[in-house]
């Protein structure tokens, strides 16, 4: 399934400016694009070249200086926030998967799973099956009621993958999803994300230094000092 | 919803059950100091209500043996009793004395009393009261002698025909009784040198009439303060109510020795709650990360102020429960009478949910500045 038209994430002339005066540092420079539905689009970047502070933006996280910012249709940002809870809007809309996996210790699998759609006053019940959907998509089914220390690296990582997607969000954010990952595993969780954006229509942006997954991506975002310095459409 | 404050306990049970044993430690002195200062207000008065004593006739410009040197002559009790309005007079006498039980030294503090009076010791709780007017004596149970044990005091023996449980002096000595002639012999015989020397002196002391103190009970219906100032205008003699009696003892004689006490037990309260509220804040610090992805995720700050505030409180309340079974598994081991009441223990248990909660506000505060994206990277 080819990406659809329908604009999910935009961002237009976005900047952002940590400090003032003269210890004023500007992260990102009038930064420009927009990510359609099913896309997934990696950005890529050196070290400090904004990569983490525009996926911030992106996420609601960090409050952008200058320009707009659109997710899902909806302005979210120009000049000032344009919605009163962002967080609101983070679990509704936005999934987040981490360099490492980042799930809570002290809740099972489940849980971990659930509570997003429960904070977001899902049925237990309906939250639960959605989870052991998940999780059997994922190939960790049998692991619902594990807790996060008895998991390996790759488990843990599905497991993030079925919280990001528990409140079916129209975007996916993730920072370094494999770099914790041996080759093999990193391959199949970046394939597992191909195949979620196309299967689920999910928007999904991935921070990656990881060469060898570009060919895997529909497009590569490169972004340098700040600025957006490639934009390339794939052939897939 | 899930309830994280319960899961993160559960996770980590081993650790905050222990933590709730050290602060419960902790809590369990404070409950024994607040148990020590109520035992030794309870003490002052534990003679005072066992005599059930209407008034109290002491020496004049005195205010009574318990404060002060009071003698009387004890045939002043008769002259009481001729008063309209009084029921009963029984003269008594207080000293300390040191008994022996195994070569071991036992303070203690002696009454005598007029057998047959209205007055008897009413915390006996095995054997008779005095029926003789000699040799025979009451024990508190803790001086650890038995009933019918001999016990040399003095020039003579005495049988232990009674025993009696909590009986103390308002200093906490435990309390011995005797008969009013075996305790004015005690008190007020000298030895025979001592004699001997004063009657080549021309002195007479071989007298033992003396007492500390009568005290009187009055007719139902009559009016104590009208009695004692009665008695005071005719008999040049100092006349106590048992509410001024009490009032020396609580305020005169402990009021430093509760004063002290009291504050020690405010400031080990103090250090409770900064303990407390170090531990809470120091668990929250540990959560930081998990916090910072909770609000990555789109937790609301309800939902993470929910978590520290109820782990605080349940916190609290654990270490509420252990110290109320640490102090009481110990309360029995003081030497001298700790009391541990319920309605302390209540207030024990309202201060440490205040300062529970007051000390996750540090920990929320933290929490609420934590940046989100800081749960972003490696």
């Amino acid at each position: 399934m080819q990406p659809s038209h329908q604009s999910v994430i935009k961002v237009e002339q976005l900047s952002k400016t940590y400090g003032k005066g003269e210890n004023a540092v500007m992260a990102i420079k009038a930064c420009s694009f927009e990510i359609f539905k099913g896309e997934t689009v990696a950005l890529l970047g050196p070290s400090g070249s904004g990569k983490t502070t525009l996926i911030t933006m992106i996420g609601c996280i960090t409050e952008p200086t200058q320009g707009k910012l659109y997710l899902d249709g909806e302005l979210i940002f120009d000049q000032h926030w344009r919605i009163s809870d962002t967080r609101k809007l983070r679990r509704q809309k936005i999934g987040f998967i981490f360099q490492s996996h980042n799930l809570i210790p002290f809740l099972n699998v489940e849980e971990n799973i659930t509570l997003v759609p429960l904070m977001n006053k899902t049925n237990p019940k309906e939250a639960t099956l959605k989870a052991k959907e998940l999780l059997d998509y994922l190939g960790v089914g049998n692991k619902l009621t594990a807790m996060p220390s008895q998991l390996s690296g790759g488990q843990s990582q599905r497991v993030a993958i079925a919280r990001s997607l528990a409140n079916n969000p129209k975007i996916i954010l993730a920072d370094e999803p494999t770099a914790a990952l041996d080759g093999e595993r990193a391959l199949s969780v970046m394939q597992l994300l191909k195949k979620l954006a196309t299967e689920q229509d999910v928007a999904i942006l991935v921070v990656t230094h990881d060469e060898r997954m570009i060919p895997l991506f529909d497009r590569i975002i490169r972004v340098n000092d700040g600025f957006v310095t490639e934009d390339i459409q794939q052939m897939s | 919803m899930i309830s994280l404050a319960q899961r993160d306990i559960a996770h980590s049970l081993g650790k905050f059950l222990t933590t709730s044993a050290g602060i419960g430690m902790l809590l369990g002195v404070v409950l024994i100091m607040i148990g020590v200062y109520r035992g030794l207000v309870d003490d002052a008065n534990i003679l005072l209500k066992d005599t059930q004593a209407d008034l109290w006739i002491v020496q004049q410009d005195t205010l009574g043996p318990f404060a002060e040197s009071s003698r009387l002559h004890e045939d002043m009790k008769y002259q009481m009793k001729a008063f309209e309005g009084v029921k009963d007079v029984s003269a008594v006498t207080f000293q300390n004395l040191q008994l022996y039980r195994n070569n071991q030294p036992i303070r203690v503090f002696a009454m005598g009393y007029d057998v047959g009076s209205f007055y008897t010791p009413h915390l006996l709780i095995e054997g008779r009261p005095i029926l003789a007017n000699h040799f025979e004596m009451i024990v508190d149970k803790k001086t650890g002698f038995k009933l019918h044990d001999e016990i040399l005091i003095g020039r003579d023996i005495f049988n232990v025909v009674g025993i009696t449980k909590d009986a103390v002096s308002s200093s906490g000595d435990l309390m011995v009784y005797f008969s009013l002639p075996d305790a004015q012999k005690l008190q007020f015989l000298s030895s025979n040198e001592q004699i001997r020397n004063d009657r080549a002196r021309g002195i007479k002391t071989t007298d033992t009439t003396t007492v500390n103190a009568i005290i009187v009970t009055v007719n139902k219906g009559t009016n104590t303060q009208t009695i004692a100032q009665e008695i005071e205008r005719w008999k040049h003699v100092k006349v106590l109510t048992q509410e001024e009696q009490s009032s020396i003892l609580t305020k005169n004689l402990i009021e430093r020795s509760s004063k002290q006490i009291g504050m020690f037990t405010v400031i080990l309260l103090l250090v409770a709650s900064v303990i407390i509220s170090l531990i809470i804040y120091t668990m929250t610090m540990g959560k930081l990360k998990e916090i910072a992805i909770l609000k990555l995720i789109g937790a609301s700050n309800g939902v993470i102020i929910k978590m520290i505030v109820q782990q605080s409180i349940l916190l609290g309340i654990l270490s509420f429960i252990a110290g109320n079974l640490f102090s009481h598994s110990l309360v029995d081991l003081f030497p001298k009478r700790t009391i541990l009441m319920s309605s302390d223990a209540l207030s024990l248990l309202v201060i440490v949910i205040v300062v529970s909660i007051l000390g996750s506000l540090f920990g929320v505060r933290s929490a609420l500045k934590i940046d989100p994206a800081s749960a972003i990277g490696g």
